[in-house]
């Protein structure tokens, strides 16, 4: 016994010190899976009031080059509006309901924090479950993509972003079809790899690159970016480099799209499988 | 005693402001994560209570962790900077001693041995948080290189710091 007391305070120190890496590495071990963001999200709620203060100066300095971009973006809505009227007078269409061919539907949120440094980056956004946002719903940036969302709150949302290798996202070469499972590869913040495109495929640098809606997360033709580079990688495929269309350090403003059809894709896929 | 608890309790709260408020919003390219918090570990007295020391480094640990919505990373790394702290003040220790009852300063030890101190607990600290962070060797490389250039940058915080205590 007291051999045992001894050996207990001379390495105090040593005890106190394994105990608390312990700890440190549980909380590490649950943290991250794709699905276990409930911890991220308890955790976050204790400080969303700073980050919300941050995200309002930060806001506030930036305030110009945001409404030149709502701008813009305005002006490519209105047109898109303009189209969609002719077409549906031309077609005689009388049914009443707003929403009989609508499949995805958009909410607009502001990203309150954000981080592109990191190996898994994730951001929050001021929107949650009491505005109908769901985990799995995908997030743009005036129309390119962003990330999904993977926890809510009651007011807010906490999405992965494209920036985590734990991210893959079906994309495809928008002039040829060719489709290839994209993520980031924890470098640079500008550019992510697009794999798995044959090497008898034509690639060219500047090509656009844009989502396949495959996974019935993201819709079909939302901009991912374009080739900057491309090589040979093993012996049938290519390793495309491609520059991401958003910047992920100035987002601010963006849309959560919820596929409204979803569960009826999945359902049936699930048949056949 | 009290005066000691107070002047520890402003220089934690003001470096976690720093580096919650400033240094985490500041996003240059993916290589260059300052971290300025660990110098509250570097800057308590040189004869603070083993169990204590870890205790703190848990605590800014977590609390750092909190606000960069990383759970554990920043604390496991903090607690071993802790744990390690007495062994690299032994390694560090200047010809004469340490004089009992000092803090680590520049303002007492020199610029040099602060140097040497605070470049071997930063290089300690950063290399342990950036490994948790990816945990993978397959980068070995370029998180050495996130390493090097994240602690230059932490050290020349920590310096200006310092210095600024020195000047007053």
């Amino acid at each position: 016994m007291r051999n045992l007391l001894n050996f207990l305070v001379r390495y105090n120190s040593l005890i106190i010190f394994l105990f608390l890496e312990g700890i440190a590495f549980y909380l590490i071990s649950t943290r991250n899976s794709y699905h276990n963001s409930r911890i991220v999200n308890s955790v976050r709620s204790t400080t969303r009031g700073v980050e919300e203060k941050i995200n309002n100066t930060k806001s506030y300095l930036s305030l110009h080059e945001i409404n030149e971009r709502l701008a813009a973006e305005n002006i490519a809505l209105r047109n898109n509006i303009s189209k969609l009227v002719k077409k549906e007078s031309s077609l005689f269409f009388s049914v009443d309901d707003s929403t009989h061919r609508q499949q995805y539907l958009h909410t607009s949120a502001e990203v309150i924090e954000n981080s592109i440094n990191r190996q898994r980056n994730f951001f929050t956004i001021n929107k949650g479950d009491s505005q109908g946002i769901k985990v799995d719903m995908a997030v743009i940036s005036a129309n390119s993509v962003a990330g999904v969302i993977i926890g809510c709150s009651k007011d807010y949302s906490v999405a992965m972003s494209l920036l985590n290798p734990d991210f893959k996202l079906s994309a495809r070469i928008k002039s040829n079809g060719y489709f290839g499972s994209l993520s980031w590869n924890g470098r640079d913040y500008k550019y992510a790899i697009l794999s798995e495109i044959p090497q008898h495929v034509l690639v060219n640098v500047g090509d656009t690159i844009e989502t396949t809606g495959y996974s019935a997360i993201f819709p079909e033709g939302v901009i991912v970016g374009t080739v900057s580079d491309y090589e040979k990688f093993g012996g049938d495929f290519y390793k495309i480099t491609v520059l991401l269309m958003t910047d992920f350090k100035k987002l601010h403003f963006v849309d959560v799209i919820g596929n409204m059809k979803k569960t009826e894709q999945l359902e049936l896929e699930k048949l056949f499988k | 005693m009290i005066n000691s608890i107070l002047r520890f309790g402003l220089i934690f709260i003001l470096l976690i402001l720093l580096q919650v408020l400033l240094l985490n919003n500041i996003q240059f390219s993916g290589y260059v994560n300052p971290y300025v918090y660990i110098m509250f570990i570097l800057l308590l007295p040189i004869e603070i209570p083993s169990w204590l020391l870890l205790l703190l480094s848990f605590a800014t640990g977590l609390i750092i962790d909190f606000f960069s919505g990383s759970t554990g990373m920043h604390t496991s790394a903090t607690v071993l900077a802790g744990f390690v702290r007495p062994y690299v003040l032994r390694i560090v220790s200047p010809k004469d001693g340490y004089e009992s009852g000092s803090d680590p300063s520049m303002m007492i030890y020199g610029f040099r041995w602060f140097f040497f101190y605070a470049l071997l607990m930063v290089l300690i600290h950063h290399t342990t948080l950036f490994y948790i962070e990816v945990f993978r060797f397959a980068d070995f490389f370029r998180t050495m290189l996130r390493v090097l250039l994240s602690t230059m940058f932490s050290m020349t915080f920590i310096l200006l710091i310092e210095f600024y205590r020195r000047g007053k």
